[in-house]
């Protein structure tokens, strides 16, 4: 099981943090601390994987953003990494190309994803179709530049 | 401005996110955010009711402050309030900011749950997923609680959509990790195994991992999804890889649910039934095979989904560890990965190798790949992939290469990270002293761990160098003629120096014949290190000055001249200063007969687990050290369970007077196993026997002439007695102490197998657990009783017998009698049945003093001036049994030049004769 997911930039800020056990506020600024400065650290063409405490840690860098999250000791790193993959192929699909700001920006959109592939640390639905489909019915109330535009700014 | 607006974008908040962004400091985005703290406080308390699109708007706000790592202390109920909402987007807003920011607040849970309650029941699937998605990222106990019974429903409910049967699954996964006392088992378990059979692949692939969590708690429940999850690993395995459409990832067939597949196949042994074991093998295969084909797309996804499954396959041969030809394939396709250029991929294959090497079919075809494994540590540019080949390295030493795996590990050492140099420290120091033939090559191989990374050798490396050295006699001359010459270097660590002082003193005389190394060269190289010490290594280095001072007299006057001197007489340093005045004092006014018994050679160190290890598994946290020797005992152990439970009826009765006093006398006819209230007569020799195949006994022997001391000890588990006996009545008092840092769960013990006492379920890491036991001896006996423990470490259940060290002796009420009386009636005894001769080659040494106290150990007294001859010893007592006291004499001639003795006892009742004899032969 999945134990955390974070995204970071190269400049160590976080962007998107889950959690798929409880843990306090200390313990999450700690592993947010040690991740980041753990895989930022690492050389280029390193492998993807670390040992912390425990846990098996695997990391991607996806353009300026670093992929990274920590699996329990019988997990599987390979597929981790094509759990990683998958959701950058999901975020790509929804946003068209996506970006560091698309996930600044979107926050929520990048959680809702999240949660429709992944469920308690473990994969729910590994078909890109389904999830895409399951996530565009939940835009259907997609509305136009104008309206948007038109909205308060505050 | 925002890069993109899909959905229904809030510009409110892009425009927000966005001066965030444009903050120039930190000051500068504190500003802004409290003013917009302020400002959604101010709407929330305002008279205006907010629409749902501003309440979600500024609930989403909140949720951006706070995932920016500020405090948020209001917005809970706007953001409850949006879970009742109608519009799709506003209770998802509501969801999230729950699941992000729950607060254990009671009011607010209760509201959250009954919004939940009324989506799951709305048959909106979306709708419940969202609920279903709250549970899970939540998943506090009032939520268990409220849904445990609920969720399992939904995801058995024949009506129920695929998507929600996979929200299902996964939450009640969730809820049974965190609280699964309150996700009880029902009809609904079988029902979930058979979702392994369903049509829908992303349903199939969330059941695994619930089953797999399940069937690892409890395995029994879940058996039938062996044959099942078989089944389905077979039809992916040969499936063309187009069959399964979006399932299909970068041309691998379902990598995910094969390897969720493989993984709860590893949640139980081999399958017993030929079919389905051969269809698994055939799987397996057909997995090993597809390694060696092209592959289908030069993408690194499509390696990696491959190899992944590969991976877990070979996890899964490692698991049964019963094929011998499928261990060697795996072995030899980790070889092939060793040399792989992809890093992540050398990387696996190092770590997979380490629980291969603990297999004893592949140990053998794991060594084959030493030189790879040490090549890769020298030139892997990745240090977390060195690491690996150091654990391998550790994993794969045994006897036959451990000088050449001990002498790599120690030139990389030289160069190694820093990160990761204490632990090779250790790692050498273990392995040098588990495979260690001749001890003069251990002892170099420390002072080289010194001489190259001392300051990674931690205290508990140098004292064990000393424990051995102080052990085992044979090395004591190397040892201090090596240190001697160590000491030499112009610049040593201060841990040499510590080692270096430590055994000069103890043993300096041994090099002192050679002029090189006189004991005045002796005493002037260590002080010439003495000034740039700390203090700890100071003080060290006066007492073995002291030593020095009893060792060799001739440099008596150096010595104290220095202790006299103003820098240790006035030192600073209080320890430093009393030392030195008070060895001094002792060095001036003690005899040399004193100062030779205040002085003497240290004694040696009681045999005990390796304290490195013991470092070593605290700093990689238990389990995870690769023990060889351990992993494949215990597998053993688990081979040799139940076996202990052998049939019988009565009667360890603790407190069970009724059964004692029912207990029959004994009858004379079979002599053997008669302890009552441990044993009564009718317990089969025969089952006692099978029993004690498999018993714990290395300590037992130590018990017989001694009453208090540890009677186990596991890197686990350790058993201390404390026992007291009068007349026929004992008291045992047994203490276990948990030597790990995790909790042992259902912790058991029993006496053989009658009435079980049941100790506290759970004994907590470093805790101690005491256990009293009450011992009556109703006639004689040979067997002693046998103590089976039981319980949980982290998943594995642990059996131990250990035989209790309860023995006719203890049973002794020593009698004094004159030497007239004793050999009246030694001349009454009627041999052979009455009398028993042995003679025996001494085992022990035939020291007088420790024969005396043998024979007192053993229950008699100690008859003085009995015997003319003063060499002999004899012994007197009674053992009392509930219904007969017996009397004893005992008479010991040692002859110490044939390191023979010949021994006689004579009893008043001969079946206890034997028994009592071979026990006295056994343990004098």
């Amino acid at each position: 099981m999945m134990r955390f997911l974070l995204l970071f930039s190269r400049q160590g800020k976080l962007r998107l943090q889950k959690w798929f056990l409880p843990m306090t506020e200390r313990e999450k600024k700690k592993i947010i601390r040690d991740m980041t400065t753990m895989v930022l650290a690492r050389k280029p063409r390193t492998c993807n994987f670390l040992h912390w405490r425990d846990l098996k840690i695997v990391y991607k860098r996806y353009a300026s953003l670093y992929f990274c999250c920590g699996l329990e000791d019988q997990d599987n790193e390979l597929l981790a990494l094509e759990v990683l993959h998958r959701y950058v192929e999901l975020l790509d699909k929804y946003f068209g190309s996506v970006c560091e700001l698309d996930i600044i920006f979107n926050f929520e959109k990048a959680y809702f994803i999240l949660d429709e592939f992944l469920m308690g640390g473990e994969i729910q639905e590994t078909s890109k179709q389904s999830i895409a489909k399951s996530i565009e019915a939940s835009d259907m109330l997609q509305e136009t530049m104008e309206e948007y535009m038109s909205k308060p700014a505050f | 401005m925002p890069a993109v607006s899909k959905g229904d974008g809030m510009r409110g908040l892009a425009v927000f996110i966005s001066d965030i962004r444009n903050c120039k400091s930190k000051e500068a985005e504190i500003k802004r955010i409290n003013k917009e703290l302020a400002n959604i406080r101010s709407k929330f308390k305002g008279d205006k009711a907010l629409d749902g699109y501003s309440k979600k708007k500024y609930v989403c706000k909140l949720l951006f402050i706070f995932l920016l790592g500020h405090d948020i202390d209001f917005g809970h109920m706007e953001a409850v309030n949006l879970l009742s909402s109608n519009k799709y987007t506003e209770k998802q807003i509501g969801y999230l900011f729950i699941s992000v920011l729950v607060n254990s607040n009671s009011d607010l849970i209760r509201l959250i749950n009954n919004a939940i309650k009324n989506d799951l029941s709305s048959r909106n699937p979306t709708y419940m997923n969202l609920a279903l998605h709250c549970i899970a990222n939540v998943g506090s106990r009032e939520m268990a609680e409220a849904f445990a019974s609920e969720v399992p429903r939904i995801l058995v409910a024949g009506d129920t959509m695929d998507s929600v049967k996979q929200s299902a699954a996964l939450c009640l996964l969730r809820l049974n990790r965190t609280s699964p006392d309150l996700v009880p088992m029902g009809e609904w378990t079988s029902r979930v195994v058979h979702l392994l059979n369903d049509q829908h692949l992303g349903v199939v692939t969330a059941a695994t991992s619930l089953i797999s969590t399940l069937a690892q708690k409890n395995p029994d429940d879940f058996k039938t999804s062996v044959s099942l999850a078989v089944a389905r690993l077979s039809r992916i395995v040969t499936s063309a890889s187009t069959d399964l459409q979006d399932y299909t990832y970068y041309f691998v067939a379902a990598p995910w649910l094969s390897v969720k597949l493989l993984r709860l196949l590893q949640c139980y042994p081999p399958p017993e039934e030929g079919a389905i074991r051969g269809r698994l093998t055939e799987c397996l295969e057909t997995i090993l095979n597809k390694a060696q084909e092209p592959p289908k797309s030069k993408k690194v996804q499509h390696s990696n989904a491959k190899n992944a499954v590969l991976f877990e396959a070979i996890s899964l041969i490692i698991h049964h560890d019963s094929e011998p030809t499928l261990l060697v394939r795996a072995c030899n396709q980790l070889g092939q990965f060793l040399q792989h250029r992809e890093t992540n991929l050398r990387y696996l294959a190092l770590e997979s190798m380490c629980t291969l090497a603990s297999s004893e079919f592949s140990h053998e075809a794991v060594k084959t790949h030493i030189e790879t494994v040490i090549n890769s540590l020298k030139t892997e540019r990745d240090v977390s992939v060195r690491q690996r080949a150091v654990d391998l390295l550790y994993a794969m030493c045994d006897r036959s290469n451990a000088k050449q795996i001990v002498t790599e590990m120690l030139s990389y050492l030289e160069t190694a990270d820093y990160s990761i140099r204490e632990e090779i420290v250790l790692k050498v120091a273990i392995l040098a002293e588990k495979y260690a033939v001749d001890y003069t090559w251990y002892v170099d191989t420390i002072l080289n761990l010194i001489r190259i990374a001392g300051d990674y050798v931690s205290e508990e490396v140098w004292y064990r160098v000393i424990q051995i050295v102080i052990n085992r006699d044979d090395v004591q001359g190397y040892a201090a003629k090596t240190v001697f010459e160590a000491l030499q270097a112009p610049a040593c660590h201060e841990n040499l120096v510590k080692v270096g002082g430590y055994i000069l003193g103890e043993f300096g005389n041994l090099i002192a014949g050679d002029p090189r190394s006189s004991p005045l060269v002796q005493f002037h190289l260590l002080h010439s290190k003495f000034h740039l010490c700390s203090v700890p290594t100071r003080a060290l280095l006066l007492s073995a000055y002291v030593k020095f001072i009893n060792l060799f007299p001739e440099v008596k006057g150096t010595i104290q001249e220095v202790l006299r001197s103003d820098s240790q007489l006035r030192n600073a340093d209080v320890e430093l200063q009393q030392r030195a005045v008070e060895y001094l004092r002792l060095s001036c006014i003690a005899t040399t007969d004193i100062l030779a018994t205040v002085l003497e050679e240290m004694p040696p160190f009681p045999e005990r687990e390796s304290s490195i290890l013991a470092k070593l598994k605290k700093k990689k946290g238990s389990g995870t050290v690769s023990d060889i020797e351990d992993s494949r005992k215990e597998r053993n152990v688990n081979a040799n369970a139940n076996v202990t439970s052998s049939p019988s009826s009565d009667l360890l009765g603790l407190g069970n007077s009724s059964a004692v006093n029912s207990a029959s006398p004994p009858t004379s006819s079979h002599a053997a196993s008669l302890l009552v209230d441990v044993f009564s007569e009718s317990l089969p020799v025969a089952a006692l026997g099978s029993a004690s195949a498999h018993v714990i006994e290395e300590n037992f022997s130590r018990f017989v002439c001694k009453n208090n001391g540890v009677l186990f000890e596991s890197q686990l588990l350790q058993i201390g007695l404390k026992s007291e006996f009068r007349q026929n009545l004992g008291r045992m008092y047994i203490f276990y102490g948990n030597k790990t840092s995790t909790q042992f769960l259902n912790f058991s013990s029993s006496v053989v197998c009658p009435e079980p006492l049941t100790a506290d379920p759970v004994l907590d890491g470093g805790a101690q657990l005491q256990q009293i036991l009450n011992i009556e001896c109703i006639s004689d006996f040979v067997e002693a009783p046998v103590l089976n423990i039981q319980f949980r470490y982290g998943g594995s259940t642990q059996n131990i017998s250990v035989r209790l060290p309860v023995t006719l002796n203890k049973f002794f009420q020593p009698t004094e009698m004159t030497s007239q009386d004793f050999f009246q009636r030694w001349k009454q005894l009627s041999p052979p049945q009455q009398e028993v001769q042995k003679i025996f080659k001494a085992k022990h040494s035939m020291d007088t003093e420790i024969t005396k106290a043998k024979i007192i150990g053993f229950g008699t007294a100690l008859l003085d001036g009995v015997d003319p001859n003063p060499s002999n010893f004899v012994g007197a007592g009674v053992i009392h049994t509930k219904t007969i006291q017996v009397g004893c004499l005992l008479r010991l001639e040692p002859n110490t030049q044939a390191q023979v003795s010949t021994a006689a006892l004579g009893l008043d009742d001969l079946h206890f004769s034997e028994s009592l004899a071979s026990l006295f032969h056994t343990h004098l």
